[in-house]
């Protein structure tokens, strides 16, 4: 995506936003609420257009408008028709991708199998439950072998089990070389799955990297130590801030100019310590950092 | 092209093997007939009524446009809740991201259309039928004029109510919310409130200007055709402007769609969705 800009009468949406999916890779996209993710993720899909800005569409080689049934979209807004058998709808949607009914109906079958439906594929939708729906709609977005796939809150209102059950799959679609757009709040579902990351909030663009680097960049430990002994040694310790101490527990934060080995081979002798933990600050941490510092 | 049929086709066969198709299609007319059958029989004229006088040509024609055209509203009806059945159900968006607006739009209308042109079928053949039971009738007593002109107004008629439907869908959160967007739904029956006025006099002034108002096109122009010989240029002047509205119709009622499709639970005024229906691609 190059440079996009979308504005809704006097909103704008999206503004000037660029960034690419490669091949065998999940690309984190994140955004407080309004930020303007489903509109940029209608954009890819050729749902809505850009007002200015081109996406383009590239692989071995070749560059150009991106084709519908090469990509896979599951929408946050989630919905399938009622009336309907699954199998059926199943194979509609793969054969509006250019899949060959016979085809479709095969992976169908398979996909079924596997996410524990193989007996509602003849029931019809309005007999599922909403977890069982949004499992159909989940395959629905990769039946076609799609290069591309965009998941838009693909765990939200889902159990831990179906969670690790999707998780997997999502992984698997990377190994198979599908670039995957993986838009969520759930930030430990972020961390555990992306590798770079692209933060927009208002439209515009706030943060991108690989997660890790991301990390990095912030520039702080966050240091949670249990201890028994006197500990206010801290305070006034070189590179420690946004200090809490307590009877047993102390929090803080230990900037970058202090490495976390020199910090444990500073600690006095006379200190016990019973549980220590020395760590990039979460994501969570960096995003409401991040849309906080640019709100103000 | 070929999106455009898929998605008809998927819609053709929702529609055709559901419960509500079923009774419009057959239970409804087979209830008609029954009834139809049982005062025949009650009054024991069944025999006589054979050979009784023909019934006049222009009562054929006028009752085939009545029914004609109630196919025609009754399976824009059908497209309409296509519309919003694909945008309550919030699958719209799945299928955007598989094919045009214009090939969704398009296959829901084409779809719809074709099973309510069966529904028609069905009532014409039944009624022919049950008719034919007591009465000498026959269609070959239509004029060419009306043999030709009927199913092409039975056509325009759906695509032009089909397609103001669409737009007044796809402006609509859903089924339940009426409101204003409804009541233009009711402009293209309009005219069926004057039938009696329109059989008597086919050639006022005002039924005239009523021919070439596109809305009221369809409706006007096979009553009159049922029971007045007209100018062949009066009937090809308003098919002419009917066919050019309707493809103006159409492509204003896609770029409606298009946008207003996505807005969930909002109500959009006329104005809005009139900038929608306008713009430039």
């Amino acid at each position: 995506m190059d440079r996009i800009s979308k504005r809704f009468g006097a909103i704008e949406a999206v503004s000037d936003i660029s960034f690419d999916a490669q091949p065998g890779e999940i690309l984190g996209f994140l955004g407080p609420n309004g930020a303007g993710k489903t509109t940029t993720l209608r954009m890819i899909m050729g749902i809505l257009r850009p007002d200015q800005g081109g996406i383009r569409y590239g692989r071995s080689g070749q560059s150009g408008k991106v084709p519908k049934s090469r990509v896979g979209y599951l929408p946050e807004e989630r919905g399938l028709y009622d009336d309907a058998r699954v199998m059926d709808i199943l194979v509609y949607f793969a054969q509006l991708k250019d899949v060959p009914r016979s085809e479709a109906r095969d992976r169908a079958t398979k996909w079924l199998d596997r996410l524990d439906l193989e007996a509602w594929g003849q029931r019809k939708v309005a007999k599922l439950s909403k977890g069982m729906q949004q499992k159909v709609q989940f395959i629905a977005a990769m039946l076609h072998e799609p290069d591309l796939v965009v998941f838009d809150e693909p765990f939200s209102g889902l159990d831990p089990v179906f969670q690790d059950l999707f998780k997997g799959i999502i992984r698997e679609q990377r190994e198979a070389g599908t670039a995957i757009l993986l838009s969520s709040h759930q930030m430990n579902r972020v961390e555990e799955l992306c590798d770079r990351i692209l933060l927009i909030h208002a439209g515009r663009e706030v943060l991108r990297g690989p997660l890790q680097g991301i990390r990095e960049g912030a520039g702080f430990h966050v240091v949670s130590m249990r201890f028994s002994g006197d500990a206010s040694f801290l305070r006034g310790h070189e590179g420690i801030s946004r200090l809490a101490l307590g009877s047993d527990l102390a929090t803080f934060v230990l900037d970058d100019a202090t490495a976390p080995d020199s910090f444990v081979r500073s600690l006095p002798p006379e200190i016990v310590i019973r549980e220590m933990s020395i760590q990039r600050p979460p994501l969570h941490d960096i995003f409401v950092r991040a849309v906080e510092g640019t709100a103000s | 092209m070929s999106k455009l049929l898929r998605v008809a086709q998927w819609h053709f066969r929702q529609t055709v093997t559901s419960k509500q198709f079923l009774v419009m299609a057959l239970f409804i007319p087979a209830i008609f007939a029954l009834a139809a059958l049982g005062i025949a029989w009650s009054r024991g004229d069944a025999a006589s009524a054979a050979t009784s006088e023909p019934l006049p040509a222009f009562a054929i024609a006028f009752f085939l446009a009545l029914l004609l055209f109630l196919g025609a509203f009754l399976s824009a009806i059908m497209a309409l809740y296509g519309v919003i059945r694909e945008k309550a159900n919030r699958v719209v968006e799945i299928v955007l991201s598989s094919v045009s607006a214009t090939d969704s739009l398009g296959g829901i209308i084409l779809g719809l259309g074709l099973a309510g042109l069966i529904q028609v079928i069905i009532w014409v053949a039944l009624a022919y039928t049950a008719a034919s039971r007591f009465l000498p009738i026959s269609l070959s007593v239509l004029s060419p004029v009306q043999a030709i002109c009927y199913p092409i107004l039975f056509v325009l008629g759906y695509l032009l109510i089909a397609s103001l439907y669409a737009t007044v869908g796809a402006m609509m959160k859903d089924i339940h919310s009426g409101g204003p967007a409804a009541m233009v739904g009711m402009i293209p029956y309009a005219p069926m409130l004057f039938v009696a006025a329109i059989i008597q006099h086919p050639e006022a002034t005002w039924v005239q200007v009523a021919t070439f108002f596109p809305p009221f096109t369809p409706a006007v122009l096979m009553m009159r055709l049922a029971v007045s010989a007209l100018p062949w240029w009066e009937v090809a002047l308003a098919i002419v402007t009917l066919a050019a509205s309707v493809f103006l119709l159409m492509r204003f009622s896609a770029r409606v769609f298009e946008t207003a499709i996505l807005m969930y639970g909002k109500n959009m005024s006329f104005r809005e969705v009139w900038r929608w229906g306008i713009r430039r691609r």
